[in-house]
């Protein structure tokens, strides 16, 4: 199960598991966002190719605008994900 | 051996609860697990996807020897589609040129040592072996 909260400085918070069957409730908060923004990836145990959609299609539409998303605090795993997809090229990663 | 699963992105929760109860059993590490779950679903969401015939439930099987984890999925009754044939994703495309597709299946390959793939009877079956002395190494 995912979950997708914004902190009160304004940081989108994923928490759990982020695989197909949660990209519709992810699309729901990442459709929203219209500037530039910081995904902390803190909590989030897990993620799939569904969620790098999510996340790449989000990237293109602000990147329209010059905005983008950083994202922080990945866990290795995910981190190894990222970097086999080639990501660590289209995203700020800290 | 191995468990049959709806054919429906709703049987992720199923699988993922089948896959927990198997890292457990053989007290796999965190990255091992990761990379199950990962091939697991990624697998099994392109079957899904790509619907290419019956909805037919699919079995999916976990198995551990002394050095490899085996990963098999069996789809039944359906077109044939070797995976191990999709051409690679250029991963260093421009952003407004990069698309989501392709991208599991992509990464899948960079993540195990072996995937084969076999159709017989109209069944497709994929298995993968992750390799663990080596990830130990």
């Amino acid at each position: 199960m995912l979950d997708v909260a914004l902190s009160d400085n304004g940081e989108i918070l994923l928490s759990g598991r982020f695989d197909a069957s949660q990209v519709e409730k992810a699309k729901s908060i990442f459709n929203q966002i219209e500037k530039s923004s910081t995904v902390n990836f803190k909590n989030l145990d897990y993620i799939s190719s569904a969620g790098l959609g999510v996340l790449l299609m989000t990237q293109k539409r602000l990147n329209e605008s010059g905005q983008r998303l950083k994202l922080i605090n990945m866990n290795k795993h995910i981190s190894d994900v990222f970097n086999y997809a080639g990501f660590n090229l289209i995203f700020e990663i800290e | 051996m191995g468990k049959k699963f709806k054919k429906d992105i709703t049987s992720l929760d199923l699988i993922f609860d089948y896959i927990n109860t198997f890292v457990s059993t053989w007290q796999l590490d965190a990255s091992i697990s990761f990379s199950i779950r990962f091939v697991v679903e990624e697998l099994f969401t392109n079957m899904v996807k790509y619907n290419r015939g019956a909805m037919n439930d699919i079995l999916i099987s976990l198995k551990k020897n002394n050095q490899n984890v085996i990963i098999g999925l069996v789809d039944y009754d359906v077109e044939p589609f070797d995976l191990t044939k999709v051409a690679d994703v250029d991963i260093t495309k421009p952003l407004e040129f990069r698309r989501a597709g392709g991208l599991g299946i992509h990464i899948v390959k960079r993540m195990v040592d072996q995937i084969h793939y076999e159709y017989e009877n109209r069944n497709s079956k994929i298995t993968v072996i992750k390799n663990l002395e080596q990830h130990n190494a």
